[in-house]
């Protein structure tokens, strides 16, 4: 099991910039806390804020540059400056994408689609076997959101994933409303993706809004962290919950940022939600 | 079937170069062109570099406004784009960028306000490193101090310019008002950027004082350093400027090197 001991099965939200002082002021009751290490990296004012941060919730770190996708070799420096922040911070979680941002010299500030190849499963989990081993821990990968596949591909997302697992025990950060953006853009059926992934190994949950974009005539869902959690979303959420149980599960939110408050709201629907699954299942389970 | 080196190398010149038609050949259409597709990557790459390099040249982007600013920044991306994931640190290319766009002919000083901007965004990245004990620098041998070295504040830039850039940035800060227009006829400006605590400073400096302190940051020694502040300032005084450099820390460590160099 990924689960943590003592780390709560109940939702956080994703720290930003902006809500930092309030945080700190007001202490609200929330679990735990996630934030991008990158923005942390340069030390100075912002990392002596997350220590303070830290000095009072539980935090995770999730990672958006270490590129595990890229044909070529993992930064170095990047992996030796989060482990820094790794020691420093001592988070409950790690975590990283399935995808790639880096190619040659340039990092592409973006989560890239990759093809699903038996030659990419083997660069992926070649990138994660070393980037455990320099970090000494397990970590979380994230299935990211697309707007494009590959005609090459062989492997269904959510095989590659649990093929991940199995390979360098890794385990798995499901993003439900990723699922729910990938699906409607590829065209692909999200409670199915959902039934295909690997129970034991889901050890975070992302939830976030979409937008509505316009291709061509024909709408696309735009992963932009810019709204509150749509409808469909917090229902496959619960279908989420049915088949992985109660799951620590995260709140983001990084375009167009609301009053903490908000994010606190989005963070108690799902605390409601995630106490029905666990009624429900104890029912059954009486039943 | 391209290999995954290659299909990342025609990924990104799809992105930033617009050489889109071999990726497209890979791309599954599903019900929509394959460039639509591929612009949602785009877009998304372009606009948060572009918020990112906002928030480092804030000033710059008020002189020229923001459309202009866009424009420049989409130029600069797809032919700078970032070396690294730590984005705090991208951007430090722009203003010699800008110095060679020539759609900016008409903004001479924008390259200058440019670089006093990423100072000031490194001087607020890069926290001011502990002091050196002043004991250490009074043990070396008279006979040596022309051949020491400096490692200078890490949060510590130089800047010449023609033009009154500080003037024309304090003039565009929140909340300072602009009184009067800057005039450009008050001529140019030596000066100092450094963090202190967990804001920055901006200090005018003499011509001498700035050719002084610019070549210990350049790595040369304090006797060539001394040779160059006194060609720009025959009455400079050395002794002075070795105790400023103490009294304002702005420096951390020295070397004596083995040959004082031409």
């Amino acid at each position: 099991m990924t689960r943590q001991r003592g780390f709560p099965s109940r939702a956080g939200i994703g720290l930003r910039a902006p809500h930092v002082d309030e945080l700190l002021a007001t202490r609200p009751a929330v679990p735990w806390l996630e934030v991008h290490p990158e923005n942390y990296m340069g030390g100075g004012a912002a990392l002596a804020s997350l220590e303070s941060v830290r000095d009072e919730y539980a935090l995770a770190l999730h990672g958006v540059g270490l590129s595990l996708g890229t044909a070529g070799t993992i930064d170095q420096q990047h992996l030796a400056r989060l482990k820094a922040l790794m020691d420093r911070i001592e988070p409950c979680l790690v975590s990283e994408h399935l995808s790639w941002s880096s190619t040659g010299s340039a990092y592409l500030n973006h989560l890239l689609p990759l093809p699903y190849t038996e030659e990419s499963l083997s660069v992926v989990a070649g990138h994660i076997h070393e980037v455990q081993g320099v970090l000494g821990r397990r970590i979380l990968i994230e299935n990211p959101s697309s707007y494009l596949r590959f005609r090459h591909s062989t492997i269904q997302e959510p095989e590659f994933l649990a093929e991940l697992v199995r390979r360098t025990g890794c385990g798995l950060l499901c993003d439900v409303n990723n699922i729910y953006v990938t699906a409607w853009n590829l065209g692909l059926d999200a409670v199915a993706y959902l039934e295909a992934l690997p129970v034991d190994a889901i050890g975070e949950i992302h939830l976030a809004g979409h937008a509505e974009n316009d291709a061509d005539g024909r709408p696309i869902l735009i992963d932009d962290h810019g709204s509150p959690v749509a409808a469909p979303v917090w229902k496959l959420y619960e279908r989420a919950l049915d088949r992985f149980g109660p799951v620590p599960t995260l709140i983001e939110w990084d375009t167009d940022i609301p009053a903490l408050a908000v994010l606190l709201g989005e963070a108690r629907i799902a605390n409601g939600l995630m106490e029905t699954a666990a009624r429900r299942e104890d029912h059954a389970r009486a039943a | 079937m391209p290999a995954l080196r290659e299909l990342q190398t025609l990924f990104k010149a799809s992105l930033l170069a617009g050489e889109e038609e071999a990726v497209i050949q890979q791309i599954e259409g599903d019900g929509l062109d394959p460039r639509a597709r591929l612009a949602v990557y785009r877009h998304h790459i372009l606009t948060t570099l572009t918020a990112v390099l906002e928030s480092a040249y804030p000033v710059v982007c008020r002189l020229v406004d923001r459309r202009f600013f866009a424009y420049a920044a989409d130029a600069f991306i797809r032919r700078h784009p970032p070396a690294g994931p730590c984005l705090a640190e991208y951007g430090a290319a722009f203003p010699d960028f800008l110095a060679g766009f020539p759609a900016c002919d008409g903004h001479p000083y924008l390259p200058d306000v440019a670089r006093l901007e990423w100072a000031i965004h490194r001087a607020s990245q890069n926290p001011q490193a502990e002091p050196l004990d002043h004991a250490r620098l009074r043990s070396v041998d008279p006979a040596d101090m022309p051949r020491l070295t400096f490692a200078m504040d890490p949060s510590l830039s130089l800047l010449a310019s023609p033009w009154p850039v500080d003037r024309i940035w304090r003039a565009h800060q929140d909340g300072g008002e602009l009184t009067e227009p800057v005039d450009l006829g008050v001529g140019g400006v030596c000066l100092e950027v450094r963090a202190a605590g967990e804001s920055v400073t901006l200090h005018t400096l003499e011509a001498a004082t700035y050719a002084f302190r610019d070549a210990l940051a350049r790595g040369l020694t304090l006797g060539q350093a001394a040779s160059l502040a006194l060609e720009s300032h025959p009455f400079f005084d050395l002794t002075e400027g070795i105790q400023e450099l103490l009294e304002q820390s702005l420096f951390n460590n020295f070397t004596i090197t083995t040959e004082e160099g031409g």
